[in-house]
C-alpha cells in the first residue's frame, strides 16, 4: 500500500507530468473564467478553500512528510537542516493561501448577497496604528524571536567543508530561495534565467499596481472580483516559483538528475541529454543541409520566432481576444503587461518544448554568449 | 487613556498575548544559556577535576609519608626558634614604630628632593639655551640661580640620604632578630617542597579547602556570561604555527582543543585512567616539553588528523578503528560520521601515517615500524614502478631484466608464469595480473590467454631458454653447494622454501626475502645459466643487485646443482596456455581500432600475419598492463608508468575515490585502499566494461599485516605539508639520505647490522662471531678511504668467517661514497680525509703501550701481517697490519677502553690496563715496566699508548691467499651453534 503510494508520487514528481498537472490544476484551483469556475464547483475543488479542506490538505502534507520521514531514501533529503525551511515554506504556502482563499470566498457570499465585506469596520473605516497594529506586530516580533532561537539552539547550522574548486559537491546547490532560479537554468541561459528574468521579477512585482486599475478588492479579500489578476499571480508564484523551488529541494540528485521523492540517489544515474537547437531542427532535420556560415542566417528562425512572440503575438492579442482589455488599459498598460506576462510564459513554453522536442535553444549563438 | 470602543482588537487579549510570548521569549533566553553552558567537555572536566583531586590526595599522602620523619625534627627547630624569637617582641614591636616613623620621614624629605631636581632641570635649560645663543639673549643671566640651585638639591639629596641610612639600619636589626626563625622555615619548606606543590594545587582545585571567599569566587567564575573572565571549566587549545590546516585557498594554522577533554594526557599520573582521561602511551617521545614533540609544536592533530577544534566526540571526527569499536561508539556516544571534515582522525592503527610529513628524507626512522614496513613494501613490491610517488620513488626496477630473456626461460614457461606466476613460486613477488575476479568469464579468458601468449612471445622468441637442465658441465657435488649456499652468505638475500611457511610479516623478515625464493629453479632455467649467472650476475642483467660472490668455477657448479635440484614438476607438467586465434585478432583488432578508424583497422590486421600479430598485442598488452613499470624490456625504455600518481593519494577527498557500485566497503579512503590492496579488481563488480577499461592493478596477494601497513603508507603520501622550520632530519646531507635508501636496495641490513637494524643472516649462521660483522659505529670506525678501497675489492678482514663480503660492482663510486655518508650520518663522524697518526715511537706512552700490548697477548688471535695467531683458525681476529690504514684512531681508542658496550656480545676482550694501586705495589716495575709505573694508572695515556703501538705494526695488510691457502689445506671445521660453548674457552678470557 504505503509503496504503492510511494511509487505513484514517484512517477507523478517527474517534472513533465508534475508541472503539467499542476499547470491544468491552477486555473481550477484559481478559476480565471466561468468555465472553470463551472468545473470547479462540480468537482468540489472549491471546498479545499473551506476549514475541512484545510483541514485535508494539512493532513495529506502531513501524512506525505510522515511517510517520508520513514523513507530511507526521502529521510536522507528530508532530514538536512537546509531542507527544513522548505518543509515550513510548504505548510505555510498552503495555510496563508487557504486562509486568504477562504476569506475570499466568505466575502465573496457575502458580496453576493450585498453585505460588506467582513473587513469592513465603522463608518469612518480606520483602526489605530497604537496600539492596534503595532501591539500586535510586536507580539509576532517576539514570537518569531523566539521560534529563531529554539530552531537555532535545536538544529545546528548546515556548514560544510571549505570550498574546494577541485572537489565540488554532486549535485550543487543553490541557497534554497534561489533553487527556482538554478531550476530556470536547466531550460534558459545563464544570462537570462540569471540575470533577465530575475530583474523582469522585481520590475515586474513593482509594476503589478500600475498596470492593474482595478478598483475592486481593496482592503479586504476577494477573489471573485479579480479572479484573472489572482489566477496569473498565483500561477506564476506557486508553479513557477514555489514549486520550482520544492522540484529543486527534494527532486533534483546527483548530477543534476531527476529523482523522485522516494528514489535513491545514485550517483552512477546517467540520463541522455540530446537537446537540439530549432537551427539545427531548420537546417539540418527539415531541408538537409549543413548549419550557414553566416550567424544571422544560421538563426533566422529563432529571430522569427522570439519576434513574433513578444512583438506581433501582443498585437494580434490586441485586435482579437484582448480587445476589451486593450481598451480599458490603454496601450502604455497593455504593452508592459504583455512584456511581463509573455517572458513569464515563456517559460512554462520553453520547458514544455524541452520536454516534448528536446528543443535546446531557439537561438543559439554560442559565439556571442547569445543563446535563449 | 485610550477608549477600548476605539481599538480594533481587545487590548485585554493583547495583553496576555503579550505576557505569554514575553515569558516564552524570556524561557527561549534561558534555554540559550543552558544550551550554550552545557558543553560535553565541560562534563569530562568536572569528571578530571574530581580524579585529579584523588590522585593528588594520593600524592600527598605519600609525600607526607616521605617526609614524615626527617619533618619532624625540623618543625622542632623551628618551634624553638619562634620561640625564642617570642622573647623579643618588644623590641621588634619598637623597631617597627621607629620604622614607620622613619619612612614616613623620608617619603617628605624624598618629595622635596624630586621637587628641587625638576627646578634645577629648569634652570638647567634656561643657562643652556644663554649659552647657545648668547648673542641674541638679553635678559638677566641665570648662572646664578642655577648653581644656587644645585647647591640646594645637594642639601637635600644629604637629608635624604640620611634617611635612607637610618631605614637600613633599622631593616637590617628587624631581619636579625627574625633571621633564625626564617632559616628555620626555609629548611623546613626545603623538607616540604613536594608536599607543598601538591598542597598549593589541591586548594586550588579542591573545594573542600578553601576558604568560603574562594569557595564562593570558585562557583562564581563559572557563572554563565561571566565565564569570559577566568573559567575553571574552558576550552583548553593549542595554536601550532608551522602545520595548517589546508581551506584550497589559505591555509590556516592547526588549532587542537583535544586536551579540553583529554585532560590527562601529558601527565604521567593518569595511565591507568579511562578514557578520555588516559595519558598519551608514549610520553618520552610526545608531548612533554622535553621531549622530541612538544605539544606545542605539534600539537594532536599534527599526527593523529582530524578536527581539532572539535569540543565533542562526535565533533573532533574520531574515527573509529574497527567494526566493533564503531558499534560502541553509535551506541556510547551517538557518533556518526562528519561528512564535511575532509580530514578525519586517522584510526589507531594508521598513526604512524602521519611521521612521514615531517620524517619523509627516508631514514629509518625508529618507533614508526609499520610505516618502515610499510614504506619498504611499497619498494619492494614496486608499487612506485607504476604509481609515481614523489616524496618516495622508485630507485630501480623491482623485477629483473627481461632483455635477455631467450637465454635463460622458454616461452612456454614465460607464459604459464606470466598466468600464474604463484603456482610456480607460492610466495613470489611478481603479482598476478590474470585470473582475477573481474576475469573469469569464458570470453575474457581467452581474451586474456591470448594477451599471454602474445606476451611470451614478444619477450622470448621460439627457441629460447631450450637448454638442458641436467647439464655436468656445470654442476658438481650438490650437498657441498648447500654446505656453500649456507656458509657463504646467499642466505643474507635468499631462502629457499619449498612450501607456505607461517611468518610474521616484518621488516627483519623482507630482508631475508630479499631476492626471490629460489624454489623451482630446476624447472624453469639451465644449469649453464645458473653458473654463469653465479659467477657474474652482471654479465646477464647490468641492472642486477645480485652481487659477486667470487665463488671458484667449482664451488659454483656445486652451488649450481643444490639449486637445480629444485624443481616444480606440477608446474611443469601445466599445459602451456592455448590461443584463440579469433580472441588474438580480437584483441589486435580492438587495440588497432583505438589508433585508427575501424575499417583502416580491419584492413591493416588482414594484412598482419600470425607473428606479427603476437608481436603487435604482445607490445600493446605489455605496454596496457604495464609490465615495463617492474621490469626492464626491449621496446619500453622510454614508456611513461601506467598508474595513477599516489603523491598526495592519502588526502585525497574521499568522493574523489570510485566506489564504483560496492556498498560494503566502508566511506573512508582507508577503507578504500584497504579493499583494493586485498583484491585490486573489486570496484569492477558489477560493472559493464569492455575489456581494455576493465580494472588491471595487479594482486599481490598481500596479507593482513602487509595490507595494513601498505595502506598507512599511502596515507603518509599525503597534501598535509609542514613548515620547513619543523622538518626533522633537515640538516641530514642529501648523499647520506640517498645512501640510507642504497643500503635498502641492496640488502645490506641482510648480512649486517646496521642502525641497530637488520643481520637476519646471523640467525641462519648461528653464532654472531662467524657471522658478517655488525656495522654500528662503523662511520666512526673505517677510514672513508679504506672504505672505498673495501667495497671495490673486498679483502678478508675476519680471516675465520666463511661468510664473505661479495662484490657489488654494479655500486657506483658515487653511490659508495653515499653509503659511506650515510655511515658516518649515524656516528656523527663529520672527517672524511686524515692525515697519518703521528706518534714518537720514543715515548713513555708508546712503549708503555708496547708493554700493554704484550701482556694483552694481542697474537693469540690477531694475524700481524702474514704472521699467524697463536691460537686456532676458530679463534682468529683481524690483520692488525691493516689498522693504520682500515680505521680511525680516535674509535680504536674507544674501542679498546670497553669493546662490549661498542659492540655487545663480541669476542673482542678489553685489554687489562693496571690501576694505580697495582703499579704502586712493591716489585710493580718488574710485572708492568718502569714505563707503565711512570704513568701511574693513567688510563688515557695508556690506551693512547696502546693505539700508537697498534699504528706501527708493520706488515702485509692483504692476506687473503695465505688465508685461502690455509683452509683449502685444513677447511672450516669450526662455527654452527654447537661448539659454541668450546669456543668461550678458547678465548682464554679467564687468564687476563
Amino acid at each position: 500500500m504505503i509503496d504503492t503510494f510511494k511509487s505513484v508520487i514517484d512517477a507523478l514528481s517527474a517534472p513533465t507530468v508534475s508541472f503539467t498537472l499542476l499547470t491544468v490544476l491552477t486555473p481550477l484551483l484559481f478559476p480565471p473564467t466561468d468555465w472553470f469556475d463551472k468545473i470547479n464547483r462540480k468537482l468540489g475543488i472549491y471546498k479545499l478553500w473551506t476549514k475541512t479542506g484545510c483541514f485535508v490538505g494539512m493532513a495529506f502534507i502531513t501524512f506525505f512528510f510522515i511517510v517520508g520521514y520513514f523513507d530511507p531514501n526521502f529521510n536522507i533529503t528530508l532530514t538536512k537542516p537546509d531542507n527544513f525551511p522548505i518543509v515550513l515554506m510548504v505548510y505555510s504556502m498552503f495555510f496563508f493561501i487557504w486562509l486568504g482563499m477562504n476569506k475570499a470566498y466568505i466575502n465573496d457570499d457575502r458580496l453576493d448577497q450585498g453585505m460588506k465585506p467582513l473587513e469592513y469596520n465603522d463608518p469612518d473605516d480606520k483602526v489605530l496604528v497604537w496600539p492596534d497594529l503595532v501591539y500586535i506586530e510586536f507580539i509576532a516580533l517576539i514570537l518569531f524571536m523566539v521560534f529563531l532561537i529554539v530552531w537555532s539552539i535545536l538544529v545546528a547550522a548546515p556548514l560544510e567543508e571549505p570550498a574546494n574548486p577541485a572537489a565540488t559537491p554532486n549535485p550543487s546547490k543553490a541557497p534554497w530561495y534561489f533553487l527556482g532560479l538554478q531550476e530556470m537554468l536547466v531550460y534558459f541561459d545563464p544570462w537570462l534565467a540569471g540575470i533577465v528574468f530575475p530583474m523582469f521579477i522585481i520590475f515586474g512585482m513593482m509594476a503589478i499596481p500600475y498596470m492593474d486599475i482595478n478598483p475592486k478588492g481593496e482592503g479586504y479579500y476577494s477573489f471573485k472580483e479579480r479572479r484573472i489578476g489572482i489566477f496569473i499571480f498565483m500561477y506564476g508564484w506557486l508553479i513557477l516559483w514555489i514549486f520550482l523551488i520544492v522540484i529543486g529541494t527534494f527532486f533534483r540528485g546527483p548530477n543534476w538528475n531527476f529523482f523522485g521523492p522516494f528514489e535513491y540517489w545514485d550517483p552512477h544515474k546517467v540520463v541522455p541529454l540530446n537537446n537540439v537547437n530549432l537551427s539545427e531542427y531548420f537546417w539540418v532535420k527539415m531541408l538537409n543541409t549543413g548549419l550557414p556560415e553566416n550567424i544571422m542566417l544560421r538563426e533566422f528562425m529563432g529571430f522569427v520566432a522570439v519576434f513574433a512572440y513578444m512583438f506581433i503575438f501582443p498585437i494580434i492579442l490586441a485586435k482579437t481576444w484582448f480587445k476589451d482589455l486593450f481598451e480599458k488599459i490603454g496601450p502604455v498598460r497593455y504593452t508592459s503587461l504583455m512584456l511581463f506576462g509573455l517572458t513569464m510564459f515563456s517559460l512554462p513554453i520553453k520547458m514544455y518544448l524541452r520536454w516534448i522536442f528536446n528543443l535546446k535553444y531557439i537561438i543559439a549563438i554560442p559565439e556571442w554568449f547569445f543563446n535563449i | 487613556m485610550f477608549n477600548n470602543d476605539e481599538r480594533y482588537w481587545d487590548i485585554q487579549k493583547l495583553n496576555k498575548w503579550f505576557a505569554i510570548s514575553s515569558i516564552l521569549f524570556l524561557i527561549s533566553m534561558g534555554w540559550t544559556f543552558i544550551d550554550d553552558n552545557d558543553d560535553e567537555f565541560k562534563v569530562y572536566q568536572r569528571e578530571f577535576r574530581k580524579m585529579e583531586i584523588e590522585v593528588s590526595e594520593k600524592k600527598l599522602q605519600q609525600e607526607l609519608e616521605a617526609v614524615k620523619a626527617e619533618r619532624v625534627s625540623y618543625e622542632e627547630k623551628l618551634a624553638s626558634a619562634q620561640s625564642l624569637l617570642d622573647t623579643q617582641n618588644e623590641r621588634l614591636a619598637e623597631l617597627e614604630e621607629t620604622l614607620q616613623t622613619l619612612k614616613a620621614r623620608y617619603y617628605n624629605e624624598n618629595m622635596i628632593y624630586q621637587g628641587q631636581k625638576a627646578e634645577v632641570d629648569g634652570l638647567k635649560y634656561l643657562v643652556e639655551a644663554e649659552n647657545a645663543h648668547h648673542d641674541a639673549h638679553h635678559g638677566p643671566s641665570h648662572k646664578d640661580d642655577y648653581a644656587a640651585a644645585m647647591d640646594l638639591l645637594h642639601e637635600y639629596k644629604l637629608i635624604k640620604e640620611a634617611s635612607e641610612i637610618e631605614i637600613s639600619k633599622t631593616e637590617e636589626e628587624i631581619m636579625q632578630i627574625q633571621a633564625d626563625v626564617k632559616l628555620r622555615k626555609d629548611q623546613l619548606n626545603v623538607v616540604l617542597k613536594d608536599v607543598n606543590i601538591v598542597d598549593n594545587k589541591l586548594t586550588k582545585i579542591d573545594r573542600e579547602r578553601m576558604t568560603f571567599a574562594n569557595k564562593v569566587g570558585d562557583v562564581v567564575r563559572d557563572l554563565p556570561i561571566i565565564d569570559f573572565l577566568d573559567p575553571y571549566y574552558k576550552v583548553h587549545q593549542v595554536v601550532v604555527k608551522d602545520m595548517k590546516y589546508d581551506v584550497n585557498f589559505a591555509a590556516v594554522p592547526k588549532v587542537d582543543r583535544c586536551m579540553s577533554c583529554h585532560l590527562g594526557i601529558d601527565k604521567p599520573d593518569f595511565v591507568d585512567a579511562p578514557q578520555p582521561y588516559t595519558t598519551h602511551p608514549n610520553l618520552d617521545l610526545y608531548l612533554t616539553s622535553a621531549s622530541p614533540h612538544p605539544m606545542d609544536n605539534f600539537g594532536c592533530t599534527g599526527c593523529h588528523a582530524g578536527r581539532g577544534r572539535g569540543t565533542s566526540f562526535v565533533s573532533s571526527t574520531h574515527t573509529p578503528s574497527n567494526a566493533e569499536e564503531k558499534a560502541r561508539w553509535q551506541e556510547e556516544y551517538d557518533w556518526e560520521v562528519m561528512h564535511h571534515w575532509l580530514q578525519p582522525m586517522l584510526p589507531t592503527q594508521y598513526t604512524e601515517a602521519s611521521c612521514f610529513k615531517c620524517h619523509n628524507n627516508n631514514l629509518d626512522l625508529k618507533g614508526a615500524d609499520k610505516l618502515n614496513l610499510g614504506l619498504s613494501l611499497v619498494d619492494k613490491s614496486g608499487c612506485n614502478g607504476c604509481h609515481l610517488v614523489q616524496d618516495f620513488p622508485q630507485l630501480s626496477k623491482v623485477g629483473p631484466n627481461l632483455t635477455k630473456l631467450d637465454e635463460k626461460v622458454s616461452r612456454d614457461w614465460v607464459a604459464n608464469w606470466i598466468k600464474a606466476p604463484k603456482k610456480f613460486r607460492h610466495n613470489t613477488k611478481m603479482p598476478s595480473v590474470f585470473g582475477q575476479d573481474n576475469q573469469d568469464s569464458p570470453e575474457m579468458q581467452a581474451w586474456n590467454d591470448a594477451e599471454i601468449v602474445a606476451m611470451s612471445s614478444y619477450l622470448v622468441s621460439e627457441n629460447g631458454g631450450k637448454k638442458s637442465t641436467s647439464d655436468h658441465r656445470f654442476m658438481g657435488n650438490a650437498e657441498n653447494g648447500q654446505h656453500l649456499f649456507e656458509a657463504i652468505g646467499c642466505m643474507g638475500c635468499h631462502v629457499i622454501e619449498p612450501d607456505p611457511v607461517e611468518t610474521e610479516t616484518t621488516l627483519k623478515d623482507q630482508t631475508k626475502r630479499h631476492g626471490p625464493n629460489l624454489v623451482g629453479v630446476g624447472s624453469k632455467t639451465s644449469a649453464e645459466w645458473v653458473y654463469n649467472w653465479i659467477k657474474d650476475p652482471l654479465l646477464y642483467n647490468p641492472e642486477s643487485r645480485m652481487p659477486n660472490l667470487r665463488v671458484s668455477d667449482e664451488d659454483a657448479k656445486d652451488i649450481t646443482a643444490y639449486i637445480m635440484s629444485f624443481t616444480n614438476e606440477d608446474f611443469n607438467a601445466m599445459p602451456g596456455v592455448d590461443l584463440d586465434e579469433n580472441a588474438l585478432n580480437d584483441v589486435a583488432f580492438t587495440h588497432l581500432s583505438k589508433q585508427m578508424p575501424e575499417a583502416y583497422a580491419e584492413k591493416k590486421l588482414a594484412e598482419m600475419d600470425l607473428d606479427e600479430k603476437l608481436h603487435y598485442v604482445g607490445k600493446k598488452s605489455i605496454s596496457h598492463y604495464g609490465c615495463f613499470g617492474c621490469h626492464t624490456i626491449d621496446g619500453f625504455e622510454k614508456a611513461k608508468p601506467i598508474g595513477t600518481e599516489l603523491t598526495e593519494w592519502g588526502s585525497k577527498p574521499v568522493g574523489k575515490l570510485d566506489f564504483g557500485l560496492m556498498h560494503d566497503v566502508d566511506h573512508t579512503n582507508h577503507a578504500w585502499f584497504d579493499a583494493k590492496l586485498k583484491n585490486p579488481r573489486i570496484f569492477d563488480r558489477g560493472k559493464v566494461s569492455p575489456p581494455l577499461d576493465l580494472l588491471k592493478m595487479p594482486n599481490f596477494d598481500f596479507n593482513e599485516t602487509e595490507v595494513e601497513a601498505i595502506t598507512t603508507a599511502i596515507l603518509a603520501f599525503n597534501g598535509n605539508k609542514v613548515d620547513e622550520a619543523i622538518k626533522a632530519h633537515n640538516n641530514v646531507d642529501e648523499m647520506a639520505q640517498e645512501g640510507s635508501r642504497l643500503i635498502k636496495q641492496y640488502n645490506c641490513q641482510g648480512c649486517h647490522l646496521i642502525d641497530d637494524f637488520g643481520g637476519q643472516l646471523v640467525d641462519q649462521i648461528g653464532a654472531a662471531e662467524y657471522a658478517p660483522p655488525n656495522l654500528n659505529t662503523q662511520g666512526a670506525k673505517a677510514n672513508p678511504k679504506w672504505l672505498l678501497g673495501f667495497f671495490n675489492d673486498p679483502s678478508i678482514i675476519r680471516p675465520n668467517l666463511e661468510v664473505r663480503m661479495p662484490s657489488f660492482h654494479q655500486i657506483t663510486d658515487e653511490q659508495w661514497n653515499a653509503i659511506i655518508k650515510y655511515f658516518q650520518h649515524l656516528d656523527n663522524e663529520k672527517i672524511s680525509y686524515r692525515d697519518d697518526l703521528a706518534f714518537d715511537k720514543h715515548s713513555i706512552e708508546f712503549k708503555g703501550g708496547e708493554m700493554l700490548h704484550e701482556l694483552g697477548a694481542c697474537n693469540n688471535c690477531h694475524f700481524y701481517g702474514e704472521t699467524f695467531p697463536k691460537q686456532d683458525a676458530s679463534t682468529w681476529a683481524p690483520n692488525l697490519a691493516m689498522t693504520k690504514d682500515r680505521l680511525n684512531p680516535e674509535w680504536v681508542k674507544e674501542w679498546l677502553r670497553d669493546p662490549q658496550t661498542m659492540m655487545p656480545g663480541t669476542k673482542m676482550p678489553a685489554p687489562f690496563l693496571p690501576t694505580e694501586d697495582l703499579l704502586t705495589v712493591d716489585g710493580a716495575e718488574n710485572d708492568w715496566g718502569k714505563e707503565l709505573v711512570k704513568m701511574n694508572g693513567d688510563t688515557e695515556a695508556m690506551l693512547d699508548g696502546l693505539r700508537d703501538y697498534m699504528w706501527s705494526i708493520k706488515g702485509k695488510t692483504n692476506i687473503d691467499k695465505t688465508i685461502q691457502d690455509y683452509f683449502d689445506e685444513h677447511g672450516y671445521d669450526f662455527g654452527g651453534d654447537d661448539e659454541d660453548d668450546e669456543d668461550d674457552d678458547d678465548w682464554g678470557d679467564d687468564d687476563w
